[in-house]
């Protein structure tokens, strides 16, 4: 044990006393929540170039409306009340008197007018949209500009025009629409979690209010937490044991510990790296909710069983890690099997969402039961607000303990053999027989 | 009692023999040579002793009791390929190969070799900045800087200077002065022959010598000529009596064939040139290991 502590110790300081390492540590994060953090900073950062859009509109009803809701935005809503800045662009109709021998040809016209820039879109609007019949064509509103999908006037304009076709059908009714305002005001369902009973004083505790950030950002951004621990320390492994058999340091390694006293060391320096970093950003990550007011929403009750299933996940990754960083013979060998050693960490990235939608549905139950998806699936399904049966974190952490010390075991195996190997190319035949025959 | 006890071992890899039937005794503080061409199984007796690789039949003993990982710590161990973590310091490097063994009063040990070998100046110097000649005496003091009874150096001096050389031959010959057990496996011949008490040689896996080295000589006899010419080697050709001629440019040894008069030879050569100098002597140890393992040898036998 005091080999294990004191190659551990080096193996602790040559990874946390690097430039590399506290730069990773302070990159990381951003990487891995990089798309997240860019969202939230330049979510209110638009394009406020004014947009001049062409309309056709074929049941002669909605261009004039349009124009005056534009011009109503214009007026009103383009610019900081404030500090009198602009914020939005401005929107302007031009009304296009619609062609009836050649639609497609005016369709092409109006396309080449936005590509050079002179329009940004144009909207054709169907004869038939005020009273749709049975032709689709007849009551379609389309929407033609470079990036339609995406684009935010074209929501604008689906409200607008909507708002007038209303308008028309209740007078067409013979309804005024100042009678019936009550029709359209729309109430939301509030989401809520369920009512529990407070023991200690036998009051009723309400419902906590739903909210996505605990329910799935939380969620999410835990299990990032846990991957990134992972990732800090597992392929990292690969490399270190590859460049200790390459530049013959394991042999005389060998020559004072056991092969396997020199995966455990190697593990447990692993693992000093990830608790030191994840320490680094519970403690961060907790002082900065803290500090936005959001600390209500830190899963407290989760973290023992974070740390439990970390702990298990980078023994049983690190030990798959060793035995395979054992077998290459080059730095190729080493990059080649990067992908193979990280790729059970990754895959539960690939499921996630549906995962952490229907937390308690049987694909999530299932597959977070699945040893190698287990930590990181079953910390996200933890996380969320309902969290899980009490039986099934201690059913995942046995099957993680138990497929832990299988991985340890084939990858001690391997690992004995494959750190003399000289010249044996990494293949999997070699790598199954070394892990049964030993 | 022996430091090392080798009865009967074999290892093999797949179908390739690398040690067959191996049986040998290394008395305490000697300094045992192994000698052996490339590839004949000197490495992998080594490994065997340091319990890296494990014999598939026979027995190995160490210090009277039979190997296990415990022993280990009572043996340095220094392997043909070196390997130090280049981007620690010198002074750290060696605490940590050290304390691996033996970690009580390390520090103090690192300093009074490091100065032994002239290294103090490069404590504090990352290995990366060293020489190979630095390097392969730092990699010595990580072997021996625990203090361990027993010594394994698989060749020691390959790529040293002459200077270097003499530095670490003198640091091993101080260990057995103070009663440290030392094999060195080497292509040096010469170097075995004047630093080795004992000198072993293993030939495709089979141990063809041990003993002394006057033991081994006097196996094969007074057979070998030493002459010195006016005319070098132009002067030797086609002599009779003469199995094989082993020119060194300014020397050149006969190796008398089983018929062959040292006597008749020299009347000979004197016809042809004069005689500068005309030796009778045992045969070398390269010119034996030649012998065994060259392009002309004969069967293997065992020792």
């Amino acid at each position: 044990m005091r080999k294990i502590l004191r190659f551990a110790l080096r193996e602790y300081k040559a990874a946390v006393k690097t430039k590399g390492f506290i730069i990773g540590l302070l990159l990381a994060p951003l990487v891995m929540g990089g798309g997240l953090i860019a969202f939230l900073l330049l979510k209110d950062r638009v394009d406020t170039t004014d947009k001049r859009v062409a309309v056709v509109d074929r049941s002669g009803l909605v261009t004039r409306a349009l124009v005056s809701a534009a011009e109503f935005r214009n007026a009103n809503e383009i610019l900081d009340k404030e500090s009198g800045k602009k914020i939005r662009p401005a929107h302007f109709f031009e009304e296009v008197k619609p062609s009836t021998n050649d639609p497609k040809g005016q369709r092409l016209g109006l396309s080449d007018r936005v590509r050079s820039g002179e329009l940004h879109g144009f909207i054709e609007i169907g004869p038939q949209v005020v009273h749709p019949g049975k032709d689709p064509e007849a009551f379609q509103i389309s929407y033609y500009a470079k990036n339609a999908a995406m684009d935010d006037l074209r929501g604008w304009a689906a409200w607008a025009i909507n708002n007038r076709l209303r308008q028309v059908r209740l007078a067409d009714a013979g309804v005024k629409e100042s009678d019936v305002k009550d029709l359209f005001f729309w109430v939301s369902v509030d989401g809520l979690g369920l009512v529990s009973l407070d023991e200690s004083t036998g009051a009723i505790a309400e419902g906590k209010r739903a909210s996505p950030l605990e329910a799935i950002l939380i969620p999410i951004v835990i299990m990032m937490l846990m991957l990134l621990m992972i990732m800090m320390s597992v392929p990292g492994m690969l490399h270190s044991v590859m460049e200790e058999k390459t530049q013959r340091i394991a042999e005389v390694l060998l020559g004072s510990i056991k092969p396997f006293e020199f995966m455990a060391a190697k593990l447990v320096g692993g693992i000093a790296v990830s608790l030191t970093s994840s320490a680094v950003y519970f403690v961060g990550g907790i002082i900065a909710l803290q500090v936005m007011g959001y600390e209500d929403y830190v899963p407290l009750h989760v973290l023992p069983w974070f740390f439990a299933y970390m702990l298990l996940a980078i023994i049983m990754f690190g030990a798959w890690s060793a035995a395979l960083g054992s077998t290459c013979n080059e730095a190729k060998d080493a990059q080649s099997l990067s992908f193979p050693t990280i790729l059970p960490a990754l895959f539960p990235m690939f499921i996630y969402f549906p995962v952490v939608k229907e937390p308690l549905g049987s694909f999530a139950t299932w597959m977070s039961l699945v040893p190698p998806f287990t930590p990181l699936l079953m910390v996200l399904r933890l996380c969320t607000p309902g969290g899980v049966p009490a039986w099934q974190p201690f059913a995942g952490l046995l099957g993680v303990l138990l497929f832990t010390l299988f991985f340890v075991w084939a990858a001690g195996r391997i690992f004995r053999v494959a750190i003399l190997m000289q010249g044996t190319p990494p293949k999997l035949a070699n790598i199954v027989r070394w892990a049964i025959r030993g | 009692m022996p430091t090392i006890e080798l009865q009967n071992v074999t290892k093999t890899f797949g179908k390739h023999v690398a040690v067959e039937g191996l049986s040998l005794t290394v008395p305490q503080g000697s300094v045992y040579g192994f000698i052996g061409p490339n590839g004949s199984g000197k490495t992998t007796t080594l490994r065997m002793i340091m319990n890296i690789l494990y014999p598939d039949s026979g027995e190995i003993t160490i210090f009277g009791e039979p190997l296990r990982p415990a022993s280990c710590d009572r043996i340095g161990y220094m392997p043909e390929e070196r390997g130090l973590y280049k981007r620690m310091k010198v002074r750290e490097v060696l605490e940590f190969f050290g304390g691996l063994k033996n970690g009580d009063g390390i520090g103090a040990k690192v300093d009074r070799w490091l100065e032994r070998l002239d290294l103090a100046d490069w404590a504090n110097k990352k290995v990366e900045t060293l020489s190979k000649g630095m390097s392969q005496k730092v990699q010595f003091i990580a072997t021996v800087v625990s203090q361990p009874e027993l010594v394994l150096l698989d060749e020691p001096f390959t790529g040293l200077d002459p200077v270097n050389t003499d530095v670490i031959k003198d640091a091993i010959l101080e260990l057995q002065a103070q009663g440290t057990t030392v094999i060195f496996s080497t292509h040096d011949m010469s170097m075995a022959e004047k630093m080795c008490d004992y000198i072993f040689m293993i030939f495709k896996g089979v141990k063809v010598l041990d003993g002394t080295l006057a033991e081994i000589q006097d196996k094969y006899g007074t057979d070998t000529v030493r002459v010195k010419t006016g005319d070098g080697m132009s002067a030797l050709q086609n002599l009779e009596g003469i199995e094989r001629v082993n020119d060194f440019g300014q020397v050149q040894e006969l190796r008398l064939a089983p018929e062959g008069n040292s006597q008749k030879i020299l009347q000979e050569i004197l016809k042809r040139t004069y005689v500068r100098s005309f030796e009778i002597v045992k045969p070398s140890l390269h010119d034996i290991f030649v012998r065994i393992a060259g392009p002309q040898a004969k069967e293997v036998e065992r020792a």
